[in-house]
This record gives C-alpha cells, structure tokens and sequence, in this order.
C-alpha cells in the first residue's frame, strides 16, 4: 500500500529560537536537531511552552527568531499552509460541518488531487487506523477514540513531512490512552515519518519516544534518550520532572585529604575530591535506597532517620523517613512476609556511592 | 417534577405576555382584515383580492427582491468586516467594532434627509460626479435607493451576529485546515463561514426580515410599491379604512414568519459549539505588507461607505444651508444651542425607555431562548415565532392596537390609563424590538454546549442556578449584542412612539426630532438633536458592552482562580 | 355669524356644563388649569401661540401634543372612551370631517364677532359648527433658485406651466391621501378645470414629478436640499423656508387655491372652558395679529388684521386672484374625497414610473414634431396624450353616491349593504391605468420614429 511504503524522513533543525508574546517571552535560545525518523517529544509542564514550540513548528502562533529548517529549507518564513507539516491537534478539530470522510478528504482537496486518486487515499488512511465504516458519519457522532483516529488519518492522508502531535492523548481514558499510545508509535515505525508528540505525562514519554526535549519556563532543560534524562538530569528540574526523586542542597568541602557532600540538614556524603568548592544538590531515586535497622553494609553511604510516615503503592512501599532535617523517599520492593517498618522506628538508610548524583549548581 | 413545572410557568407567562401586549392589541386592529365590508362577517375574500391585485402581487415581488438584495449587501459590508477584526491584529478592531453599530441608530427623518444630500440624484456624490465625469448614478432612485439604505442601515445585525461567531469559533478548527494545506478566500469558504452559520443565519435573517417589513426607508424614499408602504399608506391615509391595508399586515406577518422558520430550518443541525474543549478565544494574525495596505483600505472604504449617513448627518448639524451644493456653505453651531435648552428631558427619557425596552427584551429573549432550545414544552416554538412576528407589524398598528385595548384600563395608584401613561412607550418598544434581541440569545444560546449546563447540574446546581450561573454567563456575548441593538434601535423609533406619546414631558429624543422636520428652520437643529440622540445611543451602548463585558471578565477570572 | 342665536348659545353652554360635569367625577384632577392641543402644526407656531395664551391666563398650563395629522386623528379616535384631550388644531378639514362624522368634535359657537363666511370662495367654518378656521393659506410653487440655474431652466408661473417638457423628472407634490390640503388643491382644479381637464392637467403635470411624497413636509424638504427644482407647496412653506435662508423663491399663481386651518373641540372635552378660551383667543384681533409673523405667516381670516400687516403680504379680501376664481362646491368635494384620493394613487402615485415614462414618450415626439406636419405622427400623438387622459370613471359616476361609498371611511351600521370593495374596484383601474400607459409609450415612440 503506498500510504504504508515509507515516506522520506527528514531532520528537522532549530536554531537560536526565541517567541515572545508581547512582551512576554515564551521561548528563548531553542537549539534541536531532530534526527530523520526519529520518534521525539517534548516534555514539560503546563505553560513550559512546549505547545508553542510545536506550534511555531507548524506555523502558528507569533513570528519566533530564529531559524526552523527541514532538512537544508528554512520554513521559519513560510505560512501554514506552505509547511507540508501535518499537526493532530489535542481536541482533534475535526470539522463539524463535514462528513468523515470531507474532514480527511480536505488536505488532499486542497492539493488539487483527482477525485479517484482522493477517494483511494481517503480509504487506504483509514483503513490504516481501522474505520473506513464510519466513512460517512459526521464527527458529533463519533467517541472521543475514534476522533483521535479520525484526527490522525486526516493529517497522515497527506503525507506530510513531519508528523507534529500535541498532547493527542490528553483527551482519553487510561485503557484507551495505552492502547493509543502503542497504535501511534506502530504507525510511526510504519510510516518512518519524523514525528514530533508533545506531553505533560513522563511515563507517555518515556514509553513512546526515542529521544525527548524536557522543557522548562521556554528553556530546553536537557535532551536525550528517556533513560539518559532519568539517571543523568542536568539540574533538579530535570531530576523531579523525570521521576520521584530525594534531593539534599549543601556544599561540597574538603579537609584531611578527603572530600565531603555537607548537606544542609547536616547529612554528610562522600563525594569525588573533583568537584570540591562546588555548591549544589545531591540526588538519589527512592528505589536506590535500602532501609534497615542496623547498618549492613559499610561501603555504602548510611544516614541514620526515624520513619516518618510510610504508603503502600502494591509493588513497592513507600516510607517517608527523617533525616535530620529533611524528610527522605525510600521505596522498598514489596514481597509477601517482607518486613514492614512501622512509624517512629529508627532505621538506617543505606545508599551506594554511585547511586548518588551530584548536581552542581 | 419541579423543573417540568418551572419551564411551564414561565412559558406560560411569557406566552401570556405576548398574548396581552402583542397579539390581542394587534389582533384588535388588524381582524379588520377578515371581515366582510358589507356584510362584517368573517371572509378571506379580501385575501383573494390581495393576490388578484397586480399592484399588490408586484408590491409583493418588490418586498421580496429588495430584501435578498439587501442580505447581500450586508453581507458584503459585514462579512470583511467581521473576518478582518476578529482574524487579525488589526489597528482599531474595537473602533470598527463600535462604529460598525452605528448605522443601526439612524434618526428619524433627519438621517434621510442626510442620505438624500450625500447620495440623491443631486446629492455631494452626484454633483462631484457631474463635475468631473459628467455622469449622475442614482444610488437613491426606486428600489435600488432601499437597497443600498437598507444594506447599510441594517449590515451591523450581520457584523453583530457573525463577529460573536466567529469570535466562538475554536481556533484549532482553523488552524487544522491551515496544516492542511488551506488559506485564504479557500479557508474561509470551506471552514470558517460554515462554522460561523449560525451567527451568520441569525443576523442574515434580521436584514432580510426587517428589509422585507421596513416602512420607514421606502417612504423616505418615496417608494410607494413595496408591502410594508402599501400598508401604511391605506391604513392611515385619513377616513380611508380600506382592509387591504391590515390584509398586508397579516401578510408581512405571515411571509416573516415563514422566512423565520426557513432561516431555522436551514442552521438546524448546525450547532458548532465548542464543547468547552480546546482553545476558544483567537490568537490573530499579523497582517504584512501589500496584505495589510490592502485590508485597511477595504475597512476604512467600507466604514465611509456605511457611516456617510452620519458625517452627513454632522455637516447638515453644523451647517448653514445645504442646499444643492457638494458641502454646507458655511458653518456653525447655532442648531446646537438651539436645541441645548429643550433636549434634556428627551436625552433622559430616550435613556430611560430605551434602556428599560431592551433590559426587558434581553430577559425575556434568555428565557424564550431558554424555553425554546432546552425544555421541551409543549408548543415552545410558537413563542419564539410570535415574539419574532412583531417585528411586521408596523408600528403604528401596534400604537393604535395600544390605545384601543388600554385606554378603558386605569393604572391603580397614579389613576390615569395605561394607554397614556410612560410605560406604555417604554412596552411598546420593548416589543418592537424584542426580535432584534431574541435572534441574538437565541444564536448565542446555540453555541453554548449542553455539556457545560449538565456539568453544573450534576455538580448538585438546581435548573435555576444553572441558568442564572452557567447559562447566562457563556451567552453574554449574544445578550451583550442584543441588548446593543434593542437598546440601539429602540432609541430612535418613532412610529409608535409618535402615536402614543400623551405630553411632552414624557416625549423621547425621536420626537423631538420630528417636532423640528415639520417645519424648514428645522431641519439644523433636528440634524442636531438627531446626532446627539446618535451620540447618546452610542455612548449608551458602549457603556453597556463595557459592563457587561466587564462583569463577564470578572466572572471569568473568579472562575479561573 | 349668522346663526349664533341666543338659544344656540344656550345649548352650548349646557352641553358644556354637562361636559364639566363629568368630568368633576374624575377624581384627582385639578379644574380648568390645563388644556391639552392635539395638532400638527409646526414648533414654530404652536409655541407662539402657546406663550401667549398662558401669559394672558397664568393659570392655565397649556400642553401642545404634536402628531402627524393622521397620527392625531386615529390617536382621538382611539382615546374616545376616556379622553384626555381638549382641542384638534389643525389644517386639512379633512380631518375634521372624519372626526365629525365619529361624533367626537364638540359643537361651538364662537364669541368673537367680525370674521366674514368666507375666505376666498371657501367657507371659513363648518357649516355645522363643529370646527372654526382661523386661517387661511394658498397653494403656489417653490422652486430651488440653484437647482433651476444649474440645469438652465425658467422659474414656473402658472400651474401649467409645470406641465412642459423642460421641467420633466424636477418636479414634485405630496399625494391627496396624504395631505388634506393637498387634496384641497386638487379638487379646485378638478371643479375649476371641470372633472375631464382637471384630471387632464393634473397628469401632465404628474408626469414630470420626480417624486410623490408621502408627507407634504416633503416637498418643501426635497426642494430645499435640492433634490428636485420645482413643488408644488402651501405658501408658509415656501415662505418659511426662504425665511431660513434656503436659496428658494415662492410664487402664487395667478389662479390659487386657498385652504383653511382649523380648531375644534373635541368631545367630552375634560377642560371645556379653557379649550373656548383659546379658541376665542385665536380668533381674537391679537391672536390674529400673531398670524402675520414671518415665521407662522398664516392668511388671518379677520379682514381689519391686514391693515397691521406688511405691504407685500396678500390680502385674499382684496386680491380678487387668491382663491376667487373658482366657486368651491364643498359639499361635492366631500362626497368624493376618497375617491378622489384613490384615483390620484392609482393613476398617479403607484404608477409613477409608467405614467412619467409615457410622458416623456410623448414630450419627445412632440419636440420631434415640431413644426414639422407629419398628419400620421400627430394623431399617433394625440392618441397617445388622450390614452394618458383617459379616466376610468366620469364625474357622475365619481358623485354616485352608492360608488363613492365603497370608499367610504366605515359602515355604519352592519346592516349598511356596500357593494364592491374599494381592492376590487382599484386593480379594475390599476390593470386600464397601466395598459393605457403602456400603449401611450409604444404610440409616441412610433411617432417619433415617424418623424
């Protein structure tokens, strides 16, 4: 089927991007590569400007700075609808007014294809996504899911570059939202198209792409691979955004030759003499942590603490445990007959040396 | 079943409402048209008679042709409007917006007057024509006169309307097409008028309807073979009670709700709302270059054209004598202190009935719209069908029906009867205008989604609360327009005002203009008085926007936090 | 006035106190304080009038309520069961007649002696007493002096003058149905023409109307913004207008017509006597007197006021021209007043544009014509001119009483048998007027091609 064949990917480069509205700058020195095929994402919260960088993307939104260029063409300059850059929105938009089959038919419309060649095309897309029978339906007939499909087989239909889809999952219900997830990447494998997919959700993230942007107040915050972000954050933004995660601020010092994390609860942590002089935080995931009553293991890092408050989550428990000052996350792995430490008792949390991850600040 | 009851006890008053103030007072006066003349019985001969008239028959064919036209013409006028200030970053879109209203308030008589000196056969226009080119364009002979005044006077019930429309319209809807390949004049075909239906239809089927019942502007014009004039000329022509006069009447009355129905059969199943979801409110556009050279010449062309009546109308106030000349032959300010001294009591009382007619009409058409979209009573429709009929009635019928049926009745208290008391004015004009403002609730409560009011019910909110909290709220752009427009229109009516006004000191602004037309020295200070209760109306308007918008903001912002 | 009796007067007067007396069961009024005036006349003159009459009698609040003359009659006519109103003060007679006829007009003998029958050949007062004239004005033409140079033509002098080729599309007149003092006018030239001429004359004069307006306002308005030359006006409204300043003239034809402006009271009038007063006031030397300012200029209908007035203002009692030539018959005028009305709007005001368009048919095969002697164009003409004539009923038929009756205002009792109905009968004359004009089109265009 020729909608199935590959397209040609493309990379997608972003350089030095900067929009403001107003006087409010939403976005500010973006440098990506994207690579041809590749599965990306942006990751951010709510007003991180990650909608808007895809959006500036397609087209929309304020004139940015700087340059958008697929493969060598610059497209910063170009409207819309001069892109050949396909976008699912997050509530689909399909047309109202217009049959299923008018709404995916549009784009093609507008190429000014052969009757004969649309209709072809328009069966062949949703086909791909499974409801060519609802072909004469109007979208005020259709489930939220269907939508989503309808809403992606309007924009594959044509082709496109790049596939842009902003936040297309927010809209459905968890079942749904796993399924959806595991069809779209099964469609971009298929299709081998560059496709960008922005969420606010890390787990959809980490599932579905390849690589990922975490972005924060307009700034890409780091990029990489989804486990990559996850045990190197570059900063503590990064860090709590990919995950639960403990965090203790202090000053790195040394003295009799040794070099030490202080932290500001009073927790002292043994670092490499490297990074001596530095402020910053040290980071460590809950699940890296092992609770006891006594120390078992020397090598390793041990605080001393009172447990706090303790959740069971089914696969792990989670216990709230003070030390010093601060309250630390350990996750223990929940199996039957396991010993549960209650509230008020003393532990010791143990932490092995390359668990711990310093953030220089 | 508390709410099956509510629903039916305001539909019931509202019904009886109408029932008192609307179809018996008329009823009273037009019955005349099923009645035998020799005989009194009951008879549709008359109705024969119209039809084998071929006066009547080509009155008719006139009514209806001038009424498409001036559809087009409006939409014309509306529609660049409309799409320019609400797609794009456009300079002055709250200006356009606001002076785009004013040609709504056209005063009686004086704006007539104003439009004969700017476009007549010997009009400012003609005359420059006539130098320069030699030629003289009859903008303002027979039928294409009423064309071009009515698709002037009435393209803000469009511009109103459509902007709320298309102001509603998700901007993803758009911006979906756009990726798809779509722009322009395609866009805007294929999208985003579709979508706007609704609103378009709304304001479409105000210009149609109101051209096809207009008296005023053919009989300013001197167009005798048209409906509406045809009526009026046999119903008050002195000692002539010819029935064919109230034979139109029932005509008008007839044909505009039959335009009504088609106007809603064709926006049924055309509920766009936006569900709440997705990104309403519109980032616009910049526009470059030649685009943005071009698009301003269109507006400010379109804007002189649609607000010539009211630069004339300001030249005639400020002008010596205006007479076949391109401008006044001199200047002053005279007419104003002229009518300084009297008008105070006619700004006053304009405020204050327009002001309480359309307060009015914006309550009862959020309950007939209400009523007629989300209960299911029983003949729910005929509500919103009668209160729409009166806009063919012509006035004068409506104050003649006033005075028959409410002079036997004496208010309580103040002893005096109804017929002649202020508030019979301010009735009056409620119910002429209630159409205007009961298209544009009913629009707007179109647009609103169900889903929103079944979320505020099943958040434990009663029928009521719902209405008054969730409902009322998200159609304040429709009532913020209809009220605009009552209010608007009601200010400068005349017909029924003239015939039911009982003394002076209860006379608003449209009176005294027609006090001063009658007579030459007049016609300086009635272009005056005309612009100020232009001005007043304006300001009037504006201020109202404003407050409701305003309320509307904080509702909104209260409700964000 | 030679019935005012002693007896006349007595009745009168107990029709008054009855009146009063009624009205002192209404409870909450004050007495005699008030009078309300419904009337259609012009700011102008009413507030003259109304500044004056309170200054002579300080207690008496005077309250003017202006509605169009139509507007004022129906508004009478509605209010009757619980009347607020104590005078109608207005010109057409017409509209008294009507309010006559429905019983709602007060009978009044006025006090005032030395106002004469006539003014002109047209009574004053009703006959039956109901309602005075306390003016008078006559009909002539205005002409915007601008307009009439720009396009190079003469300043009209008689009526039919009006009728030539040369004024075509620049005059204009307000219809009879619409005017009463309109219809005055053209009912002298029917009576003065006789029925057959006067129609004759009135449609070449119709002809060149740019336009029939729907109120008589219209015509001074439309010749003051010079949206056409030359209307066919009542003189104040020339007069007045020229008085503003507009670059307009006004003339009085050699034969005019005049028109009286009238008061009445009307029935059970809640202030009777104050409502008298101001009649008597009117109709007093200095009510008279008040006439003559240049902004009101009414004719007094009081002969020993002209002494006071200035030179150039017309005397109808001496100037034998105003007026005089025709015997005004009222009472033919009055049988036939709707009709009248409805075949001017069927031959004239509905079918303009047919009625022009053969007009300037005709006027441009004249002019081909001119000296020349083409027998066959010229009977091509005549016939087209007598088609244009041509009358769907004659003056019997126009006084038949049973026909006129079809347009007659109501039935009076339902047992009144009228036979036809007034649709019927227009769209009988409707379907001759506009094949006749149709026809008179194609003849003068082949005339003219003739030649």
């Amino acid at each position: 089927m020729s909608l199935v064949s590959r397209v040609k990917a493309v990379r997608l480069r972003i350089e030095d991007l900067h929009i403001s509205f107003g006087s409010t700058k939403v976005l500010e020195g973006i440098n990506l590569e994207i690579e041809p095929g590749e599965f990306f994402a942006f990751l951010g919260p709510s007003g991180s400007g990650k909608s808007t960088l895809l959006r500036a993307i397609a087209g929309f939104g304020p004139d940015p700075q700087g340059k958008i260029r697929i493969d060598d063409e610059d497209i910063g300059g170009l409207p819309p609808w001069k892109r050949n850059v396909g976008m699912v929105f997050q509530n689909y938009a399909l047309w109202p007014h217009l049959s299923v089959e008018k709404n995916v038919a549009f784009g093609l419309e507008e190429q000014k294809m052969a009757k004969a060649e649309i209709g072809e095309r328009v069966k062949e897309a949703l086909d791909l996504v499974g409801l060519y029978h609802l072909v004469n339906r109007h979208p005020s007939q259709l489930s939220g899911g269907q939508q989503q499909r309808i809403a992606l087989a309007r924009t594959i239909v044509t082709r496109p570059r790049l596939l842009l889809l902003d936040e297309p999952l927010s809209n459905l219900d968890a079942n749904l939202r796993v399924q959806m997830r595991t069809d779209i990447l099964k469609l971009q494998r298929a299709l081998g198209m560059t496709t960008i997919f922005v969420t606010h959700d890390q787990e959809e993230a980490n599932t579905i792409s390849d690589r990922m942007a975490v972005l924060d107040k307009g700034i890409i915050q780091q990029v990489g691979s989804p486990l990559d972000l996850y045990d190197n954050p570059v900063n503590r933004f990064v860090a709590h955004f990919l995950g639960t995660t403990n965090m203790i601020e202090g000053e790195v010092v040394s003295s009799d030759g040794k070099t030490c994390f202080i932290g500001k609860e009073g927790i002292e942590i043994p670092l490499d003499n490297s990074l001596d002089g530095n402020h910053g935080v040290v980071v460590f995931r809950p699940q890296s942590i092992q609770i006891n009553t006594k120390i078992v293991d020397d090598s390793a890092v041990n605080l001393d603490g009172v447990v706090d408050s303790l959740e069971f989550l089914g696969s792990v428990v989670r216990y709230s445990v003070r030390v010093g000052d601060s309250n630390i996350l350990v996750d223990q792995d929940h199996q039957r007959g396991k010993k549960i430490f209650e509230e008020k008792e003393a532990v010791v949390l143990a932490i092995q040396a390359q668990q711990l991850f310093f953030i220089r600040e | 079943m508390p709410r099956f009851r509510t629903s039916y006890l305001v539909a019931a008053s509202l019904a009886f409402f109408l029932l008192i103030f609307l179809v018996v007072p008329v009823g009273k006066v037009i019955y005349v048209a099923f009645q035998d003349s020799s005989t009194g019985a009951f008879t549709l001969v008359n109705f024969v008679d119209f039809f084998k008239t071929s006066l009547f028959r080509e009155s008719f064919f006139n009514s209806l042709y001038v009424a498409g036209m001036s559809v087009l013409g409006a939409t014309i006028f509306a529609v660049p409007l409309a799409y320019f200030t609400t797609r794009f970053n456009f300079g002055g879109s709250i200006l356009i917006q606001t002076l785009g209203i004013i040609p709504l308030i056209m005063p009686p008589f004086v704006g007539a007057v104003a439009m004969q000196l700017f476009f007549g056969t010997n009009g400012s226009v003609n005359l420059l024509l006539d130098q320069w080119f030699g030629i003289n364009i009859p903008f303002m002979k027979g039928l294409n006169g009423v064309i071009l005044v009515e698709s002037i006077h009435y393209f803000p019930f469009i511009l109103i309307n459509l902007s709320a429309a298309l102001n509603n319209i998700d901007r993803s809807m758009e911006e979906a097409a756009q990726n798809l390949g779509s722009s322009g004049m395609s866009l805007f075909r294929k999208i985003v008028f579709p979508l706007a239906m609704p609103g378009y239809l709304a304001g479409a089927a105000l210009v149609f309807l109101k051209a096809f019942d207009d008296l005023g502007t053919p009989l300013l014009l001197n167009v005798n073979n048209m409906l509406a004039p045809q009526a009026y000329l046999r119903i008050t022509s002195i000692g002539i009670s010819d029935p064919m006069g109230y034979v139109i009447s029932v005509i008008l009355v007839v044909f505009s709700l039959f335009a009504l129905w088609g106007s809603m059969l064709a926006s049924k199943g055309k509920d766009y709302s936006g569900g709440g979801k997705g990104t309403s409110g519109l980032l616009k556009r910049d526009l470059h270059g030649w685009e943005k050279f071009g698009a301003y010449c269109l507006v400010i062309f379109l804007l002189l054209l649609v607000l010539s009546p009211h630069i004339s109308l300001v030249l005639l106030s400020l002008g010596t004598i205006w007479s076949y000349s391109v401008l006044p032959d001199g200047y002053t300010f005279a007419h104003y202190a002229e009518v300084f001294g009297t008008t105070r009591e006619y700004i006053t009382n304009t405020l204050l009935y327009a002001g309480l007619a359309a307060g009015f009409d914006v309550v009862f058409s959020v309950a007939i719209a209400y009523i007629v979209l989300r209960t299911k009573v029983i003949g729910r429709q005929w509500l919103d069908y009668i209160a729409t009929g009166a806009l063919a009635i012509p006035g004068v019928v409506l104050g003649i029906g006033y005075l028959r049926t409410f002079n036997d009745f004496n208010v309580p208290i103040i002893d005096k009867p109804l017929a002649s008391w202020w508030v019979i004015i301010v009735i009056a004009l409620a119910i002429r205008r209630l159409p205007y403002a009961l298209r544009a609730c009913v629009a707007a409560l179109h647009q609103v989604s169900i889903s929103l009011e079944e979320a505020s019910e099943n958040l434990g909110a009663g029928k009521t609360t719902t209405v008054r909290k969730i409902t009322v709220p998200l159609m304040a752009g429709g009532i913020v327009a209809g009220f605009v427009t009552s209010f608007a229109t009601a200010a400068v009516e005349l017909s029924a005002t003239l015939m039911l006004v009982t003394s002076e000191s209860d006379a608003p602004l449209a009176y005294g203009i027609y006090v001063f037309m009658q007579s030459a020295s007049g016609r300086g200070p009635g272009a005056a008085l005309g612009l100020i209760a232009v001005v007043v109306v304006a300001v009037g308007s504006y201020l109202a926007h404003h407050f409701i918008e305003r309320n509307k903001r904080m509702q909104m912002s209260a409700t964000g936090n | 006035m030679v019935f005012s009796g002693c007896s006349r007067v007595m009745l009168s007067r107990l029709a008054l106190s009855a009146g009063l007396l009624t009205f002192l069961a209404l409870p909450a009024q004050a007495l005699e304080n008030q009078l309300t005036v419904v009337t259609s006349f012009p700011k102008d003159l009413t507030n003259e009038f109304k500044q004056a009459f309170e200054k002579k009698y300080p207690d008496i609040k005077v309250e003017m309520l202006k509605k169009k003359t139509t507007a004022g009659v129906k508004y009478i006519q509605e209010t009757v069961s619980n009347n607020t109103s104590d005078l109608f003060w207005a010109s057409a007679p017409d509209a008294f007649e009507v309010l006559k006829e429905d019983g709602l007009l007060e009978k009044y003998t006025v006090k005032a002696t030395g106002i004469p029958d006539v003014v002109g050949s047209y009574p004053i007062n009703d006959p039956d007493g109901y309602y005075k004239g306390f003016a008078a004005s006559g009909y002539g033409m205005m002409w915007n002096t601008r307009y009439l140079k720009a396009k190079k033509i003469p300043a009209p002098k008689e009526w039919n003058d009006l009728a030539k080729a040369v004024y075509h599309g620049h005059t204009g007149m307000s219809a009879p149905s619409r005017s009463g003092t309109t219809h005055l006018t053209v009912e002298t030239i029917l009576q003065g023409e006789n029925w057959d001429n006067g129609w004759k004359l009135m449609k070449e004069i119709a002809g060149n109307f740019s336009t029939v307006t729907e109120r008589s306002f219209g015509v001074p308005d439309g010749v003051n913004s010079g949206q056409f030359g030359v209307g066919i006006v009542i003189d104040f409204f020339g007069l007045s207008s020229q008085a503003s300043g507009f670059p307009v003239e006004f003339i009085y034809p050699t034969v005019t017509t005049l028109v009286p402006a009238n008061i009445a009271i009307i029935k059970n009038s809640p202030h009777p006597e104050a409502a008298a007063a101001f009649i008597e006031y009117l109709l007093s030397e200095e009510g008279q007197v008040m006439l003559l300012d240049p902004k009101i200029r009414r004719l007094p209908v009081r002969p020993e006021t002209y002494s006071q007035a200035p030179d150039d203002f017309p005397n109808p009692f001496t100037d034998q021209s105003i007026g005089a030539k025709v015997q005004f018959d009222v009472l033919k005028s009055k049988s036939r007043y709707n009709l009248v009305n409805a075949m001017f709007d069927v031959m004239i005001t509905y079918r303009l544009d047919d009625l022009r368009k053969a007009t300037k048919a005709v006027q441009d095969a004249e002019e081909a014509m001119g000296d020349k002697n083409n027998a066959q164009a010229a009977a091509l003409i005549a016939e087209a001119k007598a088609l244009i004539a041509q009358l769907p009923i004659d003056e019997a038929q126009s006084l038949d009483k049973d026909f006129a009756g079809i347009f007659k205002k109501k039935r009076k009792k339902a047992t009144d048998k009228v036979t036809g109905r007034q649709a019927e009968v227009e769209q009988k004359w409707d379907a001759m007027v506009k094949k006749n004009y149709a026809k008179a089109t194609e003849l003068a265009k082949k005339a003219k091609a003739m030649l």
